[in-house]
């Protein structure tokens, strides 16, 4: 009998220790192969077949206006996808029970939640592809409905995308970016820099499978939000001013129509609003004209909103007084032209304040014929005309506004009362608040500035006052415009109950070919409380097909904005009541 | 042949200690696996929580500025019964006389009805407030109770 002996014990014990030793030591060969000699090369190639990187986009910054309301904001918006290939039917549970989805009813639940038809929706889960869109660019909700669906074969691609919570409120100064995200037009495109952050860099490790490996992620670079643009406009204000442009422009049969209202001691543009304009949800929904900002980019003939401009610079240059008397006849022949009032009248012997109130075009000819040209293109240019506003709005307008060497003789003396040149609503807004601060110019601001981290505003633009008539000239034409307000037969449709106010009517005929046409750009310019200028303000109403209320167009819809801007300000009433001032001599 | 024995006897215990020795290490290393693992399980419980939670922010955010967005105001307000009124009037405490004629509103501006376009207002009621955190739901288990409007405030007029 072959019994194991304690020899044969003891060599066993020593032959599997020498093998495990053996063992040990290639193991150890091994990873010492593994981990230190060729770690970095392995981990390197490992890491080359696995890892993935991906951007983590910079969500954009907000575009807030003066209270703080949100007018563009970045939300995310999902294209909802499938999965032919693997489309069957799913087991789900309800209250504990187990319960089977068939693909039509899952079809029918699709459809339904993305409001398509059933129909459409079965036939693209019908392939072997495995990547079908049902619909593109749903909001977060409806892609939670499909998400609890629970259907395996649903996938998703979330994105960022641009959400306008007021729509077309402030649309027209806002702008929109494209569906790239890429910014397309207004203050999204001409501030992107203080909008747009710096994207991240994520490095994840993905299975054989391609789908990646949780926990894996690591951020190579953090994202940088973009910062948020403070506006000085009132949304609140803004909507209103737009109810109104709205209404008037559908009542007059008009092309458009824009308002803007400055605050006379600061430039600080309150609204500038304009009808109809874009909704930046769906500006492909509005017509290419209406995706600008015409406040800004429009130039249009002023007509005799100018008057207020020629007479103070005929007062500031010492050519005329309130009450400098001219015999106006209602048409007198310049060169090869005649020009004439808006009505017939008889020589009538008026002061320049009833040159103003009466809206003169001859008897403005008369009292501004002795300033010299040179002297009124400066002081035309001083008033802002000519350039774009400090406000740089993209593409916006310089106006026209020729050099008076090249002014022929007749356009010497249409330039008096606004023909000849051309002029944005902003501009002439800025040449009235001029007149409502004393004759000191301020630089018109749209944008407070850009908020930084800590949450303060920087790079708000400073504003340099240029004086640019005196404070009398000023005043002088300011109470001369407020005879229009209270005794004019247009003017008087402006005035807001309780407060002083003063403004000068235009209606400016809009050339048409070598020629001017039948249509006119009616206007409002004027400055409230007069006692006390607050608010300096224009409404241009263009084209008004119903030409019999060309003279009364902008009036209506200036007074509705003025008394909302007035009230909404708590702007105190007036107390004081208005000088005697004559209007003939 | 004693002195074999002796030694035989003696390495028994060793390999016994070493085989304990390695099934605990074993066993203590499979428990701190399952910890961890649990704890990632936690940690993407809660990342899935935060996404639910991001999700819900985003909802409720878009929800409320839909209703506070100004043609849903002016909507609501005209309801009820507030108009704007562009001829206002004041009563002055030195001397109480009166500031301007009282005129009823008119609609003549058609300030009444929204003519301002915003295709972002959302219709609220298909938006249910979901405040169970995304933990608590079974996995495998889909909410069947149809979506509730979360206030009686009127819903949005347009999508």
């Amino acid at each position: 009998m072959n019994r194991v002996g304690p020899v044969n014990i003891a060599r066993r014990v020593r032959l599997l220790l020498t093998i495990s030793g053996i063992l040990v030591v290639v193991f150890a060969i091994r990873l010492i192969d593994f981990q230190i000699v060729r770690a970095e090369a392995l981990n390197e190639l490992s890491f080359e077949k696995r890892s993935v990187s991906r951007t983590l986009p910079a969500v954009r910054g907000d575009i807030l206006d003066a209270n703080g309301t949100v007018l563009a904001t970045t939300v995310y918006r999902y294209d909802i996808n499938a999965a032919p290939a693997k489309v069957r039917p799913v087991e789900r549970r309800v209250n504990g029970e187990k319960q089977t989805v068939t693909v039509e009813a899952a079809a029918a639940d699709l459809a339904r939640i993305l409001e398509l038809d059933v129909a459409e929706v079965s036939s693209k889960l019908i392939g072997t592809s495995n990547y079908v869109n049902l619909k593109k660019r749903v909001d977060a909700e409806t892609h939670r409905q499909i998400v609890d669906l629970g259907l395996p074969w649903i996938f998703s691609d979330s994105y960022q995308n641009r959400l306008y919570p007021n729509g077309a409120v402030a649309g027209n100064l806002v702008g929109f970016v494209g569906s790239d995200g890429q910014a397309l037009a207004g203050i999204e495109r001409q501030f992107n820099a203080c909008l747009a952050g710096v994207d991240g860099i994520e490095s994840f490790e993905k299975g054989v499978d391609g789908i990646k490996i949780p926990s894996s992620a690591q951020v190579i670079q953090e994202a940088k939000p973009g910062r948020d643009i403070v506006l000085t406009i009132d949304a609140d204000l803004q909507y209103q001013a737009q109810q109104v442009l709205a209404s008037e422009v559908e009542r007059l049969d008009a092309d458009w129509a824009a308002a803007v209202v400055i605050e006379v001691k600061t430039g600080r543009i309150v609204l500038a609003a304009e009808a109809p304009t874009v909704d930046p949800n769906e500006p492909g929904k509005s017509k290419p004209e209406e995706r600008g900002a015409r406040v800004f980019q429009f130039a249009y003939e002023p007509g005799s909103t100018m008057k207020s401009i020629t007479a103070a610079t005929a007062i500031d240059s010492g050519y005329a007084t309130m009450s400098t008397g001219v015999t106006a006849p209602s048409i007198i022949q310049v060169f090869d032209r005649s020009i004439k009032d808006s009505f017939d009248h008889a020589p009538t012997n008026w002061t320049l304040a009833g040159v103003l109130r009466y809206s003169s075009n001859v008897g403005t000819i008369k009292i501004a014929e002795k300033i010299p040209a040179k002297t009124r293109f400066e002081y035309m240019q001083r008033f802002g005309f000519g350039k774009p506003t400090e406000v740089a709005f993209e593409a916006e307008t310089r106006g026209v506004l020729n050099d008076y060497r090249n002014w022929d003789g007749v356009t010497n003396f249409t330039t008096m009362f606004g023909q000849a040149l051309a002029v944005s609503p902003v501009q002439m807004t800025v040449a009235y608040q001029t007149l409502a601060n004393e004759g000191v110019r301020l630089n018109p601001i749209l944008v407070a500035g850009c908020v930084d981290e800590n949450g303060e505003i920087t790079g708000q633009p400073k504003s340099t006052p240029t004086q640019v008539v005196s404070a009398k000239a000023a005043n002088d034409v300011m109470l001369m415009l407020e005879k229009v307000v209270e005794q004019g037969g247009i003017g008087k449709a402006t005035s807001v109950a309780g407060y002083r106010s003063a403004g000068k009517t235009g209606t400016a005929q809009i050339q048409d070919g070598a020629g001017y046409g039948k249509y006119f750009a009616a206007s409002f310019f004027g400055m409230a409380p007069v006692d006390n200028p607050q608010y300096a303000m224009g409404v241009v109403i263009y084209k008004p097909k119903q030409v019999w209320q060309n003279a009364m167009a902008a009036s209506a819809g200036y007074q509705k904005i003025l008394a909302q801007v007035l009230l909404a300000n708590r702007v105190p009433p007036s107390e004081t009541k208005s000088p005697e001032i004559a209007m003939v001599w | 042949m004693n002195g074999i024995f002796r030694r035989t006897r003696s390495s028994g215990p060793i390999v016994m200690i070493l085989v304990a020795g390695f099934l605990g290490i074993s066993i203590l290393h499979l428990l701190l696996t399952i910890a961890t693992s649990q704890s990632v399980y936690e940690l993407a419980d809660l990342k899935r929580e935060k996404r639910e939670l991001d999700v819900t922010s985003q909802i409720l955010s878009e929800e409320v500025s839909s209703y506070g967005s100004q043609q849903n105001l002016l909507t609501v307000a005209s309801k009820l019964g507030m108009v704007a009124n562009s001829n206002p009037v004041f009563l002055k405490l030195d001397d109480q006389s009166v500031v301007g004629q009282p005129k009823p509103a008119s609609d003549s501006a058609g300030q009444y009805q929204n003519l301002v376009a915003n295709s972002a207002m959302i219709n609220p009621s298909r938006t249910q407030l979901r405040t169970e955190l995304a933990s608590s739901i079974e996995p495998g288990q889909i909410p069947t109770e149809s979506p509730k409007p979360i206030s009686a405030i009127p819903a949005s007029p347009t999508r």
